[in-house]
């Protein structure tokens, strides 16, 4: 018991009054104003669906899955979304396992109500065979570090990893119809999930100063308030959810203007988001035209020419290979000016530039070594 | 880990080792006496490291390896910054980032008696020296010097508190005055409190000027005295364009 109390947070009341002293002119602890916001950072893995946000100091995983199960009774047509939530010790000292606590499900909560009640994610795409088998979608929110204000953090993480994740095609078959066949992601592209609009969700924290509102409350200024407010928003300002749990009573103007003030963080964190997915995306889809092996092997020893002449053919090298090595006596000779190729690279390079100079002979001008 | 050729110590002082590393070769030194500090360990002639930091040297022949870490092992003889957790009838319970809470005796204050013992709400910041720190027990406090007095100890007032790690304490605190402070103090006029244990205490008349001196203390541990000049400038011109 008391290792526990030596381990957990402390306030002293310097701080306390420090802060709200500090907030009367407008300023807060780490030199942001009152409506800024922290530097967000989205990353994503290789693992389709997976994101990981950092909001200055609170760091936060998401990891989407889906599954196929049997829908719910009251609705045949459509997939399910849920949300997860594990507040994991290593973010704050009172964090602890085994049940989630009441932030925690808090948490799972506002954040699941602002996708579901504005039907951001179109569940009825996620139906696969009405009444009998649908895509189940199951949002994992991971809290990795606790410096305040997780439920933005979290909603962020949970939208850039649904943006993200494809889910595998599947085709009905069988004799009656009835089966369902689910194709490997190698056989047919998976499907990314349709999602109509992004709820957002801004925090604000009021203190104990008449209409003293802070947007993004840091640690520290959590442990000090007197009472929060979240309110999701998407870009289009319309008001997908608001949560008030508890705390100090607030002026119905000062609501009014802390909506007003969400609706503009909702847009600019709409383009953040959008921009971060969309190099993610155009990084993807360039790594999978590198996959052809052929267009990798680089030739110092030839000259420039080698470069041109793998451009040229990256599909071709799996199939010419068989031929190459046919070949290999005979372009061997002509070769042995460029010097013996050492490395199988090399040889398959080597390979490459004779063939072509024999069907192609397209740039073969720039090479003055060989021949 | 592989071993230096060399035995002189001098190649590894104010060099960052990890545990493994063999500092010194004693068949080399004959007839020294070596005092070794925190971190190193003997293996009959070889001397190695058993904590990663920076190994230091003082004359004549101490070796010690210094690190930087957030937890605090408690010391006797170091200044520390607490908070109160608990008051009982006998000592006050007082938290200082160690492995378990400290208890400040009642009567451990200049001129203190059973009469006027002070009253402190729990979360008062206190600046303590440390008397007695055994290992298994919890460690004792005391607010007042060795000689018995008050010399600054005691409860610290307004300000702000902000926590870091056990190496930044220390580079605030040696001497000569460390370059973060130094510029700092040539243009703002502020007074701060440093507790071994990492934590630190700002006080100044303005709100700004707090806020400037925290976070520049915040942000210079792993800054060089150039780059810690050159930020605390940065710091100083937004102030004064703000205000």
């Amino acid at each position: 018991m008391e290792t526990r109390l030596a381990n957990s947070f402390r306030l002293t009341v310097n701080e306390k009054k420090f802060i709200e002293t500090a907030l009367q002119s407008d300023l807060r602890i780490d030199g942001r104003r009152p409506f800024d916001f922290r530097n967000i950072s989205i990353k994503f893995s290789r693992e389709e669906g997976s994101a990981e946000v950092q909001l200055g100091q609170t760091h936060v995983m998401a990891f989407v899955t889906a599954q196929l199960t049997q829908p719910y009774k009251d609705r045949p047509n459509e997939g399910t979304l849920s949300m997860f939530t594990e507040f994991s010790p290593m973010a704050d000292p009172s964090f602890e396992p085994g049940r989630p606590s009441e932030a925690a499900v808090e948490l799972g909560r506002v954040i699941d109500r602002g996708l579901r009640e504005s039907r951001a994610v179109d569940t009825e795409s996620l139906c696969v065979l009405s009444g009998k088998s649908v895509w189940a979608v199951r949002v994992d929110l991971h809290i990795l570090d606790n410096g305040g204000n997780l439920v933005d953090a979290a909603n962020i993480a949970a939208l850039a990893a649904l943006l993200t994740f494809r889910r595998p095609e599947c085709s009905l078959g069988g004799e009656d119809g009835q089966q369902v066949i689910v194709h490997p992601p190698e056989v047919r592209e998976p499907l990314p999930l349709i999602i109509h609009h992004l709820p957002i969700a801004v925090t604000f924290a009021f203190f104990s100063n008449e209409s003293t509102v802070v947007v993004d409350p840091t640690h520290y200024e959590e442990a000090v308030m007197g009472g929060r407010m979240t309110a999701t928003l998407n870009a289009n300002n319309d008001i997908c959810a608001i949560q008030k749990a508890g705390g100090e009573g607030v002026l119905q103007s000062v609501i009014m203007q802390c909506l007003r003030i969400a609706g503009q963080k909702a847009y600019d964190i709409t383009t953040k988001i959008k921009n971060a997915v969309e190099s993610y995306n155009t990084e993807r889809a360039l790594r999978k035209i590198k996959r052809h092996p052929s267009a990798v092997a680089l030739d110092i020893s030839g000259a420039g020419v080698n470069i041109g002449k793998n451009q040229n053919k990256p599909l071709k090298g799996d199939s010419e290979r068989s031929n190459l090595t046919s070949e290999k006596s005979v372009t061997d000779q002509s070769m042995d000016i460029e010097g013996e190729a050492k490395s199988s690279e090399q040889q398959q390079t080597n390979k490459i530039d004779g063939v072509s100079k024999n069907f192609i002979g397209g740039p073969s001008s720039w090479n003055d070594n060989a021949k | 880990m592989e071993n230096k050729p060399t035995s002189s110590p001098t190649s590894f002082v104010d060099q960052s080792v990890v545990p493994g590393d063999v500092v010194l070769d004693l068949s080399n030194m004959t007839n020294q006496t070596l005092k070794l500090g925190g971190g190193l360990r003997q293996d009959c002639d070889a001397i190695s490291v058993m904590k990663a930091g920076k190994l230091r040297f003082s004359n004549p022949n101490k070796y010690w390896v210094e690190s930087s870490q957030k937890r605090y092992v408690p010391h006797a003889g170091d200044s520390v910054l607490g908070i109160v957790v608990d008051s009982k009838a006998d000592n006050f319970l007082v938290d200082i980032k160690g492995p378990g809470l400290a208890l400040l005796p009642v009567l451990a204050f200049e001129g203190g008696t059973r009469r006027n013992i002070p009253k402190f709400e729990i979360g008062t910041l206190l600046y303590v020296r440390v008397v007695k720190a055994n290992p298994g027990m919890n460690p004792e406090l005391s607010c007042t010097d060795a000689s018995g007095k008050a010399a600054e100890f005691g409860q610290l007032k307004d300000g702000y508190m902000f926590e870091s790690s056990t190496g930044l304490s220390r580079m605030l605190l040696s001497s000569p005055t460390c370059p973060v402070l130094d510029a700092l103090g040539k243009k703002l006029s502020f007074e701060t409190a440093v507790g071994l244990n990492g934590r630190v205490w700002v006080n100044a008349s303005s709100p700004s000027t707090v806020i400037v001196v925290a976070n520049a203390i915040m942000n210079s541990e792993s800054l060089s005295g150039v780059q810690q000049r050159i930020m605390v400038e940065k710091l100083i011109q937004n102030l004064k364009l703000s205000t």
